[in-house]
Formats: C-alpha cells, structure tokens, sequence
C-alpha cells in the first residue's frame, strides 16, 4: 500500500540569521484532504459521465485525480539540498 | 509459484518496477534456480531481495555551480513513473499551453508524444543513465540513478 508523505522536513542555516527547523506535520492535513478528495471525486465522476454522454473524447478527470493522488504519494523520500557560502537549505519529504 | 518470483510479479504489479526490470530479474532468479539445481550449485539460493535492492531507487541531481551555489536533489524514480503516467492524463488543452510553455523556456519536449506503453522502457532506460557536465566557467552538472 502506497502512504502518502508525513512529514516536510525542513532546515535553514545561515550565517547572517539564527538557523531554523521547520518540521511540517502534513499528516494532519490528510483528514481534510481525504474529505476534499472524495468530495473532488464525486464531482470528476459526474463531469465524466457526462463527457462521456456527450460523446467528447476526454473523460479522464477522474482517472487524473485518482492517479495525481498517486503521485503525491511517490513523493516520499524526495530531498532537494541548497546551499551556498551564506545558506544552507535542506527539505526531506518523508 | 515460489514465493521469491510471485514477489517480483507483486512489484511489477505495484508499479514498483518495469515490465523490463522484473523480466530481468525473473531471469537472474531462474539462472541462480538453475544453478541450485545443478550438480555442485548447491547453497546458491534463490532470494532476489539482494537483486530487488540493487535496483536504482533515486534519480540524482547535482548542480555545482562555480559561485558556490550548489544543487542537490533526490527524486525517487516511482516518482518520475507517476508523473510520467499522469501526462498521458492530462487534457489536451492544458497540455497545448504546458508544451506552449515549456518551448518557451527552452524545452520542445510534447509531453503529449509520452505513452504510458513507453514509459516503463523509459525509465528502465533511465536507470542506466549518467550525464556529467563540466562547463567551462567550472559549473559540473551529474544526473545518476543510485
């Protein structure tokens, strides 16, 4: 089973300013976003049929929701480092 | 079904590896089966985990810029499946102003040519690539797979 990301982590040094350590709890988000999500799904499932009934050749939205859910959750494990001779940027999705 | 080949099939499944990735380790599991099997190849065991962790995981990117600004980022190649597989998702009008953009940045890629068939090749592929940059003005670009 796939599970979507739960943390950004993310840290900021730098030599002008005090560092940081940000840690963002995106599992806190999941709630709302599940309820957004099935809501959003609802909503593509009828604008599909409808594509469909009208007979135009792209009724995929519910496909692109269901599949763009499924790359946010190949997201775990991405880090993306900066830094030059003043900062220091470092964010880990995980 | 032994356990180790319903396991790759079960990663294939999972999109977790391409059609390409598992047939090759399908053939590593039955080359080590055979060999097992035959007379002096005994203790050779059939477990593909340490083939499956071989695979490459990550696509690296690393920017060293002459400056000192440098770059570093790791994407995790299910990642690069996932958004490969969306575009063929994508509607054609979004993606007429996505290609539109992109040219005008300086990347002529149509999005549009990536069909979900190719890509499991696609990223096979890039699994085996490298490219290393080295400006004159010092900058170094690596893409790797690790």
């Amino acid at each position: 089973m796939k599970v979507p990301p739960m943390i950004i982590d993310l840290r900021v040094t730098s030599s002008q300013r005090r560092p940081f350590h940000l840690w963002l709890p995106l599992f806190l988000l999941w709630p709302l976003a599940l309820a957004l999500g099935i809501l959003a799904l609802a909503l593509t499932i009828v604008a599909d049929a409808v594509l469909l009934l009208l007979g135009r050749r792209y009724h995929h939205y519910t496909a692109l929701l269901v599949r763009s859910f499924g790359v946010l959750g190949e997201t775990r494990g991405m880090v993306i480092r900066f830094t030059n001779e003043k900062t220091a940027v470092d964010m880990t999705v995980q | 079904m032994s356990e180790d080949r319903s396991r790759i099939l079960n990663l294939l499944a999972g999109g977790k590896i391409s059609a390409e990735e598992a047939e090759r380790l399908l053939d590593a599991l039955d080359a080590r089966q055979g060999a097992a099997a035959a007379p002096g190849g005994a203790g050779i065991q059939g477990d593909p985990g340490p083939l499956i962790e071989a695979l490459p995981k990550y696509l690296y990117v690393k920017v060293l810029a002459a400056n000192g600004d440098n770059v570093d980022v790791k994407i995790p190649i299910a990642l690069v499946r996932s958004g490969l597989k969306l575009t063929s998702l994508i509607p054609p009008q979004a993606m007429d102003q996505i290609n539109d953009s992109m040219s005008k940045h300086g990347m002529s890629v149509d999005l549009s040519n990536f069909k979900p068939e190719d890509i499991d090749e696609l990223v096979g592929a890039l699994r085996e690539m490298e490219i290393n940059v080295d400006a004159k003005n010092g900058d170094t670009v690596r893409v790797y797979c690790a």
